[in-house]
């Protein structure tokens, strides 16, 4: 295996002058220039900024989805850029739990069987697979609601079941993309203790792409991108309403 | 563990988008269904060919001397003691059972003359009796009989050879060849039957005379160019000629015989036959490729309409191969279920024709001949395991094919874009 490992073993993210360019017929777009980045284990780590500020695109970068046209990502101490493809869907088996914006469960799925997804990958047997995923059912209040089909969920529950799919196989860090952007008030504070409480219980490292002023509000650190490049970053202590 | 989540989901897409599923199947259940009539039909065509043409007394199987068949001279015939070593092999345990006649033959090239005009004359000299129960040429006659066993010079000619020769029933010919010493000898014979097989060329050459006449004649005595050999299948020539002459090579007298079948006795019919498989099956791969151009289409637009899903899946720790896996899978389910279909249907409608047979009189109603073979317009299809096997090979190939690149198209799916892509 072809990798190297991160000269900070123990960050859980750390990425090296991360540029990325999209090329297009209009000219290229500069969607990420030169970010340099650390995130230690157990953060929760929100990264805010205007639409097309790429933070989606970093989180991309970080979760492996893209690869960068500069620099180096590091994830668990791995250099993604010198990954295969097969190593890397590997990786995100093993370490990372996506969230995203639009829940994206799959349709022919039920909600149980969503959110077991990634420990059926893994090989977890059924009944431990399913005794994870019902206690996390449970916790969140989708008890009952395990054999719907996604469709017949409201958006706070698939993003809920979205949330449980990412991290039932505990992953040491979870990516989330606008989480809370389709959800109302309530929903969103019981999604965010949730994931708070899985931060604070497990130490699951979690980084946001956010608008949404709750998620930057209880966030340990936060971390302003404007045109690709990161303005600000704020570690505080008082914010840890977590 | 995968490989059980991939056709899970494969069969799960499937059943959500069922119509489209549907219309692909349907296209695979009809093609499989055609597959299943024609190839049968085809089959059972081409065994009645064979067997109208080696019933004519050519045979499935000859044991020969090994240089009649391109020499065609009585130089190169069976004496005695080769015959009775043929005899003795297909009289063994292993091959017997398999055998359903034999007749001994004696063929000759003559020139047929009557008192006002001359033919080149086939004359093929038999024992009558065991000749009728192998040939079905005794089933021809239009006027008097076939030969029968205590016949003498006696003459069984084809109706066209007749009237070309002005002869009648009851007529006499006389029959000029070269004898075994060489010499150009003469027989007089009388017409005692006259038949028709429809096929032009056997009904204006073809003379059947009893062997003793011939051996007397010709100076051959019980001497034969042929032992003609009808199995109780055409499928089993290759496997009976293995074994005979693998019966023949264990006797020490057998060096002067040899096996030959129908294919080399006939090379037009093995040609015709070839050919018209050839048609059958560049009819199917144009069906089939048309076919698979519609599974391609619906699977590609199901790829382009799933990219989410794909990219989804790719995230959550799917590899790129494990993704056009899952849509290999489903490619490959729903050709193999809607070919078996298929194959039951083309099955259950070819089962209606194996006892009355197709008929095709109304559409040729005079009688049609090619190749040496008279065309019967009613086909039989003819029933074979293989055949099945085969059906499912290609289906599960075209299934496979028609697949590939939708898969590689889904391999290829840029994840970031694709979860941008439903934003």
């Amino acid at each position: 295996m072809n990798e190297t490992k991160s000269p900070v073993n123990e960050a859980a993210v750390r990425t090296d002058e991360v540029w990325k360019i999209f090329r297009q017929e209009a000219g290229e777009v500069q969607a990420v220039r030169g970010v340099t980045l650390d995130i230690e284990v157990g953060e929760f780590v929100a990264m805010a900024g205007p639409s097309g500020s790429g933070k989606t695109t970093l989180l991309n970068l970080i979760g492996g989805l893209t690869r960068p046209t500069r620099g180096s990502v590091f994830v668990a101490g791995r250099d993604l850029g010198k990954l295969s493809s097969r190593q890397l869907a590997r990786l995100r088996l093993e370490h990372l739990g996506f969230i995203f914006q639009a829940y994206n469960l799959l349709p022919v799925l039920t909600a149980l069987e969503n959110a077991e997804f990634p420990l059926l990958l893994r090989g977890v047997p059924e009944t431990e697979r399913h005794r994870v995923v019902h206690e996390l059912f449970r916790k969140t209040g989708l008890e009952g609601l395990e054999d719907r089909r996604p469709g017949k969920l409201s958006g706070g529950q698939q993003q809920r079941v979205a949330v449980i799919r990412a991290v039932a196989s505990a992953p040491a860090l979870v990516l989330a993309d606008e989480p809370t952007a389709n959800l109302d008030s309530v929903a969103s504070d019981a999604l965010l203790d949730m994931m708070a409480g899985l931060n604070r219980d497990l130490g699951t490292t979690f980084v946001f792409a956010t608008h949404d002023p709750r998620v930057m509000e209880r966030a340990h650190r936060l971390i302003r991108l404007v045109d690709g490049s990161i303005t600000s970053d704020e570690h505080n202590a008082s914010r840890s309403g977590v | 563990m995968r490989f059980r989540v991939l056709v899970r989901l494969a069969l799960r897409n499937l059943l959500r988008q069922a119509r489209r599923s549907l219309l692909t199947a349907t296209a695979m259940v009809l093609g499989g269904a055609v597959l299943m009539i024609a190839l049968p039909l085809g089959d059972g065509t081409h065994e009645d060919w064979i067997d109208s043409a080696v019933r004519m007394g050519v045979g499935h199987l000859a044991i020969q001397a090994p240089g009649f068949r391109t020499s065609r001279k009585l130089a190169d015939r069976l004496p005695a003691d080769a015959r009775a070593v043929a005899e003795r092999a297909l009289a063994r345990p292993d091959i017997a059972p398999h055998i359903q006649n034999s007749a001994p033959q004696l063929a000759v090239d003559a020139l047929a003359s009557s008192s006002s005009t001359a033919r080149p004359a086939s004359v093929v000299a038999v024992e009558p009796v065991t000749q009728a129960e192998f040939s079905n040429l005794d089933e021809k006659v239009v006027e008097g009989r076939y030969l029968e066993a205590d016949d003498r010079l006696a003459a069984y000619v084809g109706a066209g050879l007749a009237e070309s020769l002005e002869r009648k029933l009851g007529s006499r010919l006389v029959l000029t060849a070269q004898d075994v010493g060489g010499e150009i000898a003469g027989q007089l014979v009388r017409v005692v039957g006259v038949f028709r097989t429809g096929v032009p060329e056997i009904d204006a050459s073809l003379i059947h005379i009893p062997l003793g006449t011939a051996g007397t004649w010709l100076g051959s005595g019980d001497d034969v160019t042929s032992i003609a050999v009808l199995l109780d299948s055409s499928r089993r020539v290759r496997s009976v000629r293995r074994e005979l002459r693998a019966a023949l090579e264990a006797g020490a007298e057998s060096d002067g015989l040899t096996v030959i079948d129908w294919r080399q006795a006939m090379p037009e019919l093995d040609a015709a036959v070839r050919v018209d498989d050839l048609g059958n099956y560049i009819f199917q791969f144009i069906m089939f490729s048309i076919i698979a151009l519609g599974i391609v289409n619906t699977v590609l637009m199901s790829v382009m309409y799933r990219k989410r899903e794909f990219g989804l899946l790719q995230a959550l720790g799917l590899t790129p191969r494990q993704t056009g896996a899952l849509v290999m899978s489903e490619g490959i389910i729903i050709t193999t279920l809607s070919g078996l279909i298929g194959i039951g249907l083309g099955l259950f409608i070819t089962w209606f024709f194996w006892r009355g047979g197709l008929d095709f009189s109304s559409l040729w109603s005079e009688e049609w001949s090619f190749s040496g073979v008279v065309m019967d317009p009613v086909i039989f299809p003819a029933f074979r395991a293989i055949r099945i096997v085969q059906s499912l090979v290609f289906i599960l190939v075209v299934g496979v094919l028609a697949s590939l690149y939708p898969a590689f198209r889904a391999t290829r799916v840029d994840v970031a874009e694709a979860m941008k892509f439903e934003r």
